[in-house]
């Protein structure tokens, strides 16, 4: 078993975590948690891939990848934190505004 | 010629209405409205004076006719307005500005007091200054314009006491009725333009008159045919000229002697050489006429209310001159009209003087009785102008009468017994409501002893009409000469058009036939007579025969009335349909219900967006999963 | 540099935006830019008088991407329409004055008028088709926002029904663009090149769309539902604007799109074309003489009046195009004072059903005289403007196609029928029970003012047509058959 063949494993492990908590977790915390976690995965993939092909372009990605996540979380804390000051916890499934 | 040549007089006759009805519009209304009527009436003496000076130039041969400028103009097409100052039209406007004038003059007596005293003047003017533009015109487009004019002026007035359901209906049906005789008009000037491409009666004279057959040219003449048959109050179309006695008195003497229904009749004179061409089409042109004047001779006999009478009256005559025309006798029936504008305008204003007298607006035959007595003036006036109606010698009507008589008579057949018909029913509703008004006092009669005669402003106008409807029969030579002039061609005018034309059609009146004149006098005598024995030796018949199918008969007139009425009612019920039903249930309601259907497609997929974040999630999942299902394929 | 063109349709968007930003005193900025916009038009108009030949100021700005190009020009019928979107403009604003609205309002109108003139001026039909999209949204907003008690369903519908037909058109342009660049190998969308040759047996089809674009605008009996209610639910200024201008958007196009592209096809076009013309004069005046609401009445009218204008311009004669664009104006000058009008006695009274009111010609004596004037003049009046386009639409109808014409003029005929029975029940009738007759006062001088000038360029038109027949004729001659 090749090393890429263990970093897919890995990625994949990580990502489909990622995936299920966001989709069957309602713990807003939680689910951001899931969200973080699929983009991590999607890094290491990115990182072993840059050291394969030495593609710096890869590793820019990733840098990006990595911006938007820690933008995403500073949104997704302070809209967490406000639901939480509305005082309905933090349970997703009671956020129902966008309801058509 | 060019148009600083055009003498003065010809340019008076426009500037003056013009610039009096802008004067009493813009001035005198909010100065002093009750003095409105002083400028118009100076700008009357004007244009009377201004017509009868072109009368005289145009009788001692200086007619002319000129393109003052080009009103509209595309590409080839191209269409001038003018001044056409010819033996007929001159001739028609002198009577219209002579009789206009003098009922202008009654007006100022009879409307004096009333709450708009300056409006009806401002639009009494303006109707009398379309008359003016309509005989002067030159060219189709410009006749329509002024056609148009009298028709909308014409409804005003008849609306003018527009506070009364009556008044209403009848404007409404006069200028929806001329509308649909606007439609036959439009339509031949349409026509003429793309026959002819141009619509100058001279040029058209020419054309027609060169012996090359064009193929439109019937179409156009059945269309000037149905024209001047809604206009002049012809069947069948007449039937809004009796209820169009809703307006103020004035009114109805100026529409129906000088400026309204006149129109037709000129119209057909100015188009005769066009529809004279035409198989078969003067026959139709004399039947519509002789059928129109025995029957509304009949109904005039037997109505009630004095003005109706008189309109009656005015839709015989109108038939009369029809006749003429159909019969080829131009000259004729324009010796009618100018006859008839005289003697009809005097009755008019007779029986405007005893509803004056009375304070009505109309009055019933069963109101008055006995009036020769109370009213010395309004009855000379009436009787003159009476004698002059029913065609007795020496008066205006025998003469002009007499040459139709004449006409009919040496074309024979039934026209002739019709026309015959005709001088008998006219002598005998003229007698009949010279009888119950002027004698014979009757149990329903109002007080009489209240009535008293006219102030002279109202009987001075009156009795020179009478006068003139007794003199009128002197005008049989110069209205000869005027006639020929206009239509054999112009001694000078446009310039390559001095040749004279030979056109189909008598303009020449008769000579005086013993036979037609002296059978023309008995049955006048035979109407009068019978008028005698029905009223006065029996003053109860006119009310014994009532009640019964004669007078659903006689009131409906013969049923078309009735007929009318439901086309009308038929017409309104489909629009109501279109508009209700068809628009706004059936097309309108196609459209709302597409967007109902989608709102309601929209509503059901909303239902499965609960709101849930997680939902939304799953969605997306499965949305990634496909695409990438599809990329990796 | 001078750009004529260009300043033609920024005024009144700077207006716009001046308007927006100046609150509460608004309406002077608008007042200010609107005379400046008509001012502008004048300028260049009088500048540029076509004397024998054409009128044509032409800019041409850089190519971008796939030929679009920022491509403005200006023919005497371009300059003709602008003048009239300028000065409806100027009267709105007037007429509006003493509403009580906000900043919105007037920029929405200054808006409107910059949308307008662009629609007359591109000749790049990219920037043709994005202007005429613009229009639809400040007279949504007008609509919607300041229109009467069913204004919402109104303004959606008008605006989802005319975007419908935009939508048509946008596709047949792109058709014709794409057909064009495959068969040249050039992006252009200039439509001095743009041939439909290369179209093929796509031809009909992109024709078609054109037509129901435009014919949705103007509109044409069946696609005209979308009108009576934007009419009526409008305010007065706006109902004045889309009847006015608006919907000459859609003749506009047929001139300047949709002939010159194919004359072929859509002379073959004219007996459908035509007959529907036709067909919507006499169907418009009968469903006008159902109608129980005055501005219903004259909406439904405007379909009648719109006919003859098609009428005239599909036959293709001189005197049928000219007169068509000059019904154009005349459709603009009469129904648009009909309509002010009816905004006045709906200020007064909120009320506009017919039988609201009676009696009016005693109580309010100018109105009656200015409703009477204009509705005279909308029923063809010979010596008022309608007459002038309704007999030289009507004469080119009838050399093209003389059944169209036969059916045109009993439009004509039936105006006088709903158009008196209205006036009567308005002004000659006794006030009935539930009449609010006595709120309606007499017109004071600011709307005398704007009627009164109105009036005297219905009777100009009217009684010496000439000069502004002459306007006209040298942008139509190309399109005569």
């Amino acid at each position: 078993m090749s090393l890429t063949a263990v970093v897919w494993g890995v990625t994949g492990v990580l990502f489909f975590f990622g995936l299920a908590i966001v989709t069957l977790r309602r713990q807003l915390l939680a689910m951001l948690l899931g969200l973080e976690l699929m983009l991590a995965a999607v890094n290491v993939g990115l990182v072993h891939h840059a050291g394969l092909f030495h593609d710096a372009e890869a590793l820019a990605v990733v840098a990006l990848v990595i911006a938007v996540a820690a933008a995403e979380v500073v949104v997704g804390l302070s809209l967490i934190l406000r639901v939480r000051r509305g005082g309905r916890g933090a349970d997703a499934a009671l956020l129902t505004e966008l309801q058509g | 010629m060019t148009a600083a040549q055009v003498p003065l007089a010809a340019w008076l006759l426009f500037a003056a209405p013009v610039s009096a009805i802008l004067f009493g519009f813009f001035v005198m209304r909010r100065v002093k409205p009750e003095w409105t009527h002083l400028p118009i009436l100076l700008s009357c003496v004007i244009v009377t004076a201004a017509a009868f000076w072109l009368a005289a130039d145009v009788y001692t041969g200086h007619s002319f006719d000129l393109n003052l400028f080009r009103w509209a103009a595309a590409g080839a097409f191209g269409v001038d307005f003018g001044l056409r100052i010819d033996g007929p039209g001159v001739a028609v406007l002198a009577m219209v500005s002579l009789v206009g004038s003098l009922i202008h003059l009654y007006a100022a007596g009879y409307m004096k007091g009333d709450a708009a005293f300056g409006r009806f003047f401002l639009i009494f003017h303006l109707f009398f200054l379309a008359m003016i533009g309509l005989l002067t015109a030159n060219n189709y487009v410009q006749l329509y314009l002024f056609w148009e004019l009298v028709g909308v002026c014409s409804y005003l007035l008849v609306g003018f006491w527009f506070h009364k359901e009556s008044a209403r209906a009848a404007a409404l049906k006069a200028f929806i009725t001329n509308r649909i005789g606007d439609f036959g008009l439009l339509l031949a000037v349409l026509l003429i333009v793309l026959q002819f491409k141009v619509t100058h009666f001279h040029l058209l004279y020419l054309k027609a008159a060169s012996g090359v057959s064009f193929a439109l040219l019937p179409l156009i003449g059945v269309c000037l045919v149905w024209a001047a048959c809604a206009k002049s109050a012809q069947f069948p179309l007449y039937f809004w000229l009796p209820d169009a006695m809703e307006g103020p008195t004035p009114t109805s003497a100026l529409m129906h002697a000088a400026t309204m229904v006149t129109a037709g009749v000129f119209l057909l004179v100015r188009s005769w050489p066009l529809i004279a061409l035409v198989p078969g089409l003067p026959d139709l042109v004399a039947w519509i006429g002789g059928v129109t004047a025995l029957f509304a001779a009949i109904i005039a006999g037997t109505k009630k209310d004095l003005k109706r009478i008189l309109a009656y009256s005015t839709v015989s005559h109108l038939g009369l001159m029809m006749l003429a025309l159909g019969l080829g006798q131009v000259g004729a029936a324009l010796f009618h009209l100018v006859v008839h504008g005289f003697f009809k305008a005097a009755l008019f204003l007779c029986v405007g003087n005893i509803a004056h007298a009375l304070h009505q607006s109309t009055v019933n035959v069963d109101d008055v009785g006995g009036l020769h007595k109370s009213m010395r003036l309004t009855y000379l006036s009436f009787l003159l102008a009476a004698l002059s109606l029913a065609g007795v010698f020496p008066l205006g009507g025998f003469f002009s009468k007499d040459a139709i008589l004449d006409a009919a008579w040496h074309h024979g057949g039934p026209l002739a017994l019709m026309s015959m018909l005709v001088a008998a029913g006219s002598a005998f509703y003229i007698f009949r409501m010279l009888f119950l008004v002027f004698y014979g006092a009757r149990s329903q009669q109002k007080d009489a002893a209240h009535v008293h005669e006219a102030e002279p402003i109202l009987g001075i106008p009156v009795l020179f009409l009478a006068l003139g409807a007794a003199a009128a029969g002197l005008l049989k030579a110069p209205l000869e000469r005027f006639v020929v002039s206009g239509l054999r061609g112009l001694p000078s005018g446009l310039p390559g058009l001095n040749l004279v034309l030979n056109l189909p059609g008598e303009l020449f009146l008769p000579h005086l036939n013993w036979i037609v004149a002296g059978l023309g006098t008995l049955m006048a005598a035979l109407g009068a007579a019978t008028a005698w024995r029905l009223t006065m030796s029996d003053p109860g018949f006119d009310w014994r025969w009532r009640g019964g199918v004669a007078e659903a008969m006689f009131e409906s007139d013969f049923g078309w009335k009735i007929l009318i009425d439901r086309g009308a009612r038929a017409v309104s019920r489909v629009a109501d349909c279109i508009g209700r039903v068809l628009d706004k249930g059936c097309l309108d309601g196609l459209i709302e219900g597409m967007a109902g259907l989608t709102r309601a497609a929209g509503t059901l997929i909303a239902r499965s967006a609960q709101g849930r974040v997680n939902d939304y999630l799953w969605w997306m999942v499965i949305g990634t999963a496909l695409l990438l299902g599809r990329v990796l394929r | 540099m001078i750009l004529p063109l260009t300043t033609l349709w920024i005024v009144p968007l700077i207006g716009a935006a001046v308007c927006s930003m100046m609150g509460s005193r608004s309406k002077h900025a608008a007042l200010i830019f609107s005379a400046a916009f008509l001012a502008a038009v004048g300028i260049i108009g009088l500048l540029q008088r076509p004397t024998e030949g054409l009128l044509v100021i032409n800019e041409i700005g850089p190519a971008w991407a796939y030929g679009i190009s920022y491509r403005l020009s200006a023919d005497s019928l371009s300059i003709g329409l602008i003048g009239l979107t300028a000065f409806l403009n100027l009267i709105c604003v007037i007429a509006s004055w003493e509403l009580e609205v906000s900043a919105g309002y007037w920029a929405c109108f200054m808006a409107l008028s910059a949308a307008l003139t662009g629609v007359f001026l591109a000749r790049d039909l990219f920037f043709f088709y994005i202007f005429w999209e613009a229009t639809l949204v400040p007279m949504f907003f007008i609509i919607g926002l300041w229109g009467s008690s069913n204004r919402l369903h109104a303004a959606v519908k008008f605006f989802l029904f005319t975007f419908l037909g935009s939508v048509l058109m946008l596709l047949a342009l792109l058709a014709l663009v794409s057909a064009h660049h495959r068969a040249t190998g050039v992006w252009t969308w200039d439509l001095a090149v743009l041939d439909a040759g290369t179209l093929g047996s796509a031809a009909p089809l992109v024709f078609w769309g054109l037509v129901l674009g435009f014919a949705v605008k103007i509109p044409m009996v069946p696609l005209h539902t979308w009108l009576p209610d934007a009419h009526t639910e409008a305010p007065a200024a706006g109902s004045v604007m889309l009847a006015g201008v608006m919907l000459k958007m859609g003749v506009y196009g047929l001139l300047r799109v949709a002939l010159p592209l194919f004359p072929i096809l859509s002379w073959d076009a004219l007996p459908i074309l035509g007959g529907l013309a036709a067909f919507s004069t006499i169907y418009g005046a009968l469903c006008a003489m159902a109608q129980t609401d005055l501005k219903r009445m004259i909406a439904y009218s405007s379909i009648a009046h719109l006919g003859f204008c098609l009428l005239g311009v599909l036959s293709r004669t001189s005197q049928g195009l000219t007169g068509g664009a000059l019904q154009l104006v005349n459709h603009g000058l009469t129904t648009g004072a009909l309509f002010l009008m009816v905004g006045f006695l709906y200020e007064r009274s909120h009320k506009r059903g017919l039988s609201d009111f009676g009696d009016l010609a005693s109580r309010a004596p100018y109105l009656a005289f200015f409703f009477g004037f204009s509705t005279l003049a909308s029923i063809g009046l010979p010596g008022l403007n309608g007459f002038v386009g309704e007999f030289l639409s009507l004469s080119g109808a009838l050399s093209a196609l003389p059944v169209l014409a036969f059916a045109g003029m009993f439009g004509v005929t039936l105006a006088a029928a709903y158009a008196l029975p209205a006036f009567q029940a308005v002004f000659w009738a006794p006030a009935g029970s539930g009449s609010v007759s006595a709120k309606v006062t007499d017109l004071n001088y600011r709307e005398r003012a704007v009627l009164w000038t109105l009036s005297g360029l219905m009777l100009w038109i009217g009684l010496a047509p000439r000069p502004w027949l002459a306007w006209f004729e040298p942008a139509l001659r190309g399109l005569v058959r």
